[in-house]
């Protein structure tokens, strides 16, 4: 119906040309740019054309390697897999029946909170502090425990500088994997367990052969959104080590943002930019085909 | 919904029969003890180092080290008299106004997306999810470039723009996924009662809708309140630049006052705290719609 379709173009116009101008025009622009070398100081005058200049620069860089190393190793894999093992060990215990009984479970949750609202600026500042050496909180911690005998500079020590990012990761962001694991466990049925009982299984018998396959489908999700999420964050790591000591926890996005607006080159920022959304548009196809695509259906 | 909020525990059978099972037998006081003792360790990870900045806030100068228990306001004094309300109004304008914007578009658009079909839909939708995904610092080199020729950095316009740009995608998708749960019989009984569509929209599929926009939109404002990096990138100048900003550069001063930017700290977290507690429970079931099921 004619009615329909200019009802339609109504009311998705707006949202759409918002998103076309936000994501897609700045993507063209940013292919341009990639092929020039467009500085910021002759912004105004524009770059001169250099071919895949850039690209070669950046796939024969010596630093890229580790750059790599650091954002899907360190930055993302890692991360992830703590911050789900841990947010699955928060659920499982929050949801022990002692917790319950003892009616803890709400104010678990109302911990779990806390660190979820806790804004990634404000997070950062106070681990800066905690992990400061040689007063912060840790450091008096273990010294005092005899731990340790000097105090360690956590952000500064290469031994320690990527643990402690990754705790400050782990700490901000755990919560919404805690949480959704719990609104999971709680929606096991119970008469599995008890037929399971019946048939004399273990705990650990339980655990794997209901609890887990149960949460897995949740896992799944919680832990594909987890790793464009944290692949795409800069953040933490910039404003944590500020992609230091030296160049040592350097990922993707800090360096894009050093390239672009540290050493003022558009066009090789760009030109990682685009490395970086082609890693994404990857991702996003595998993503779409394990569980996006179920997610769209659902809605629909 | 209904089945992790409902209290489990409360079953007269199953308390009592975990009550034998953990307190009953001799020797097993060990495993219950673990339980707490790992569940202490936990909370106090997770809740202690807001409440050391809290608590830190209003305490008198000399701040980390020292031990001084006597309340005081003086460091929001400090702070808000050094010009950090500023930033405060900054963030509430762009923040307030990005969410607004976002949320009207994505009620739309969700709508359309819930109720039509039309060549393309699965794409487009599809599409505008993928925004999620999208590395956004890939996108503050060219927007950069673009809103500077624009004349549009360091305006409240250019970071509201970007705020209701990255708030779209998941509000859309949260709201598409509330409007499949509203009847579609609703819309068509007031289309035969002669409504218009629009008069549909906004008297009939609005008010129902209500509980799920305000979580939409909720989580819009965290995002925004929260952003980093497009700020960084855009806004130069105190004068529009957002609490995020104010509150790192306080932080980096090196003459910086402790107890003033741990009272800053507190200002920047309360608003996303408050609007947290009551939302939490369907905001995490939202975010992770489709995965359970």
């Amino acid at each position: 119906m004619r009615g329909d379709r200019l009802f339609i173009t109504v009311m998705l116009g707006p949202a759409l040309i918002i998103l076309a101008l936000f994501y897609l025009w700045p993507m063209v622009e940013n292919l341009r740019v990639s092929f020039t070398d467009l500085t910021l100081l002759r912004l105004r005058v524009g770059g001169q054309w250099i071919g895949l200049a850039n690209y070669e620069e950046f796939i024969t860089s010596p630093e890229t390697g580790r750059l790599m190393m650091n954002t899907f190793i360190w930055l993302t894999a890692i991360s992830v897999a703590v911050r789900l093992l841990l947010g699955l060990a928060i659920a499982l215990i929050v949801n022990t029946p002692l917790v319950r009984h003892l009616r803890l479970a709400t104010l678990a949750r109302i911990a779990i909170l806390v660190p979820w609202a806790t804004p990634p600026v404000v997070a950062i500042i106070i681990w800066r502090w905690l992990l400061e050496a040689p007063n912060g909180a840790l450091n008096s911690v273990l010294l005092a425990l005899g731990l340790i005998d000097t105090p360690i500079a956590f952000l500064a020590d290469l031994r320690t500088v990527w643990p402690s990012v990754i705790a400050i990761v782990v700490w901000n962001t755990v919560p919404l994997i805690a949480l959704s694991l719990l609104a999971s466990l709680q929606a096991v049925p119970a008469d599995l367990y008890e037929a399971a009982e019946l048939d004399g299984a273990t705990r650990s018998a339980k655990f794997w052969h209901i609890t887990l396959p149960f949460l897995k489908p949740t896992i799944v999700v919680l832990g594909l959104t987890s790793v464009f999420w944290t692949f795409n964050n800069f953040v933490y790591v910039w404003l944590a080590t500020g992609a230091g000591p030296g160049t040592f926890t350097n990922v993707l996005a800090t360096e894009i943002y050093i390239r672009s607006f540290v050493d003022f080159r558009l066009g090789y920022g760009a030109a990682i930019g685009i490395v970086m959304a082609l890693i994404m548009a990857v991702f996003g196809y595998f993503y779409f085909r394990m569980i996006g695509r179920r997610q769209i259906e659902e809605v629909l | 919904m209904t089945l992790t909020s409902a209290p489990l525990n409360r079953d007269p059978d199953v308390t009592s029969h975990w009550h034998r099972r953990m307190f009953g037998r001799p020797g097993r006081l060990f495993e219950p003890l673990l339980i707490l003792a790992g569940l202490l360790a936990i909370l106090f990870a997770l809740v202690y180092p807001m409440v050391f900045i809290l608590l830190g806030s209003f305490k008198t100068q000399g701040g980390l080290l020292a031990s001084a228990t006597a309340f005081t306001w003086a460091n929001y004094i400090t702070l808000f008299t050094g010009g950090f309300g500023r930033f405060l109004v900054n963030s509430l304008v762009i923040c307030v106004a990005a969410t607004a914007l976002s949320t009207l578009v994505s009620v739309n658009a969700a709508y359309v997306f819930s109720r039509f079909r039309f060549r393309g839909k699965g794409l487009i939708f599809g599409s505008v999810l993928f925004g999620q995904m999208f590395p956004w610092i890939v996108l503050v080199n060219p927007l950069f470039i673009l809103l500077t020729q624009a004349g549009f950095t360091n305006s409240y316009t250019g970071m509201i723009f970007c705020y209701t740009a990255i708030s779209i995608p998941f509000s859309v998708y949260m709201l598409t996924g509330y409007l499949a749960t509203v009847p579609r019989e609703l819309d068509e009984a007031a289309l035969i009662d002669g409504a218009s569509r629009y008069q549909v929209v906004w008297r009939i599929v609005f008010p129902v809708l209500m509980p799920g926009i305000v979580s939409t939109a909720t989580y819009a404002f965290m995002l925004c309140w929260t952003e980093y990096l497009f700020a960084l990138a855009f806004l130069t100048k105190p004068a529009v630049q957002t609490l995020p900003i104010g509150l790192y550069q306080l932080f980096g001063d090196d003459r910086a006052d402790w107890g003033a930017v741990m009272a800053a700290s507190v200002v920047t977290t309360i608003p996303t705290l408050l609007l947290f507690l009551p939302l939490q429970a369907r905001l995490s079931s939202g975010l992770t719609a489709g995965a359970v099921k």
